[in-house]
């Protein structure tokens, strides 16, 4: 069973980080920082769904209070888990180019913006694709 | 100003991207009317799940490809199909029946085409289609 509610405050949570480090890293660069921090909450969060930090914040916060209603489906959590890991993995290379090509490493952490803001408000996902072509080939059990 | 040039650099690629997307959808699309419609165009009735038109019949349908992890499948385009109530809707597992998801291009899930009468494909979408577009299709023949 996923919460699809979960999700989507995940998705929130990634798009407003990545706006506020990378807009904000004109006032001040410190805010970069916040590019690498989460890129470890999604690794973090891929590896034990208990240190997600924002599915954490939905479950323990905005649930109880009432403020999100539930969107529970039946289905396998695995290939959320892949795309919440993939984009750890780009916010990771994206840490790494801030420090070599700060432009690249800003634009990096902005595409995996826009791709949660895609699947947020389109219904778009790239990481399904990815995992249907994975699973065509038998990398994955999709 | 760096944060200018990098938002510049995000937009550029992701336009590119979305361009690159919808030119390969049209590619497969085009390939796809033109393979299904050479083929024998019937599906055999113990593929997917639902009924089939009988052959010779003008009805449509909407064949729906789909797999067991495919998130958006189950989220919005399942809802969707179901808004189309007076339509008969076959679901296929993409994985289990590659053969036909090779015949129609499928490259990404969900997959949703609108066969009409002879099993001819008139209208293939591949991603998310929402129910307005679905009905527009069937609508249009």
């Amino acid at each position: 069973m996923v919460d699809h509610s979960a999700l989507r405050v995940n998705q929130a949570g990634i798009v407003t980080t990545v706006l506020v480090a990378a807009l904000g890293s004109a006032l001040t660069w410190k805010l970069t920082w916040l590019i690498p921090a989460l890129a470890l909450v999604l690794l973090l969060g891929t590896l034990r769904p208990e240190l997600a930090l924002f599915k954490q914040l939905y479950f323990r916060v905005l649930k109880p209070a009432g403020w999100i209603q539930p969107q529970p489906v039946q289905e396998s959590p695995a290939p959320h888990n892949f795309a919440q890991g993939l984009g750890g993995v780009f916010l990771a290379i994206a840490t790494a180019l801030l420090f070599v090509f700060p432009v690249a490493g800003l634009a990096l952490a902005l595409l995996v913006a826009v791709l949660a803001a895609v699947n947020l408000f389109f219904g778009y996902c790239l990481g399904c694709q990815i995992f249907y072509q994975l699973g065509r080939v038998g990398l994955v059990r999709a | 100003m760096l944060q200018v040039e990098a938002l510049l650099a995000a937009g550029i690629v992701t336009l590119a991207a979305t361009l690159a997307f919808r030119a390969w959808a049209w590619r497969a699309a085009r390939l796809a009317v033109r393979d299904a419609g050479r083929a024998p165009s019937y599906i055999p009735s113990e593929v997917g799940e639902g009924r089939l038109p009988e052959p010779g019949s003008d009805e449509l349908y909407v064949l729906y490809f789909t797999t067991e992890s495919c998130t958006v499948c189950r989220s919005r385009q399942e809802p969707a199909l179901a808004e189309l109530s007076a339509v008969q809707v076959h679901k296929v597992d993409a994985l289990a029946e590659p053969e036909l998801a090779r015949r129609y291009h499928v490259y990404t899930v969900p997959t949703t085409v609108v066969v009409g009468s002879a099993g001819r494909p008139l209208h293939i979408n591949y991603g998310y289609a929402p129910a307005a577009r679905l009905r527009r299709q069937l609508a249009g023949g």
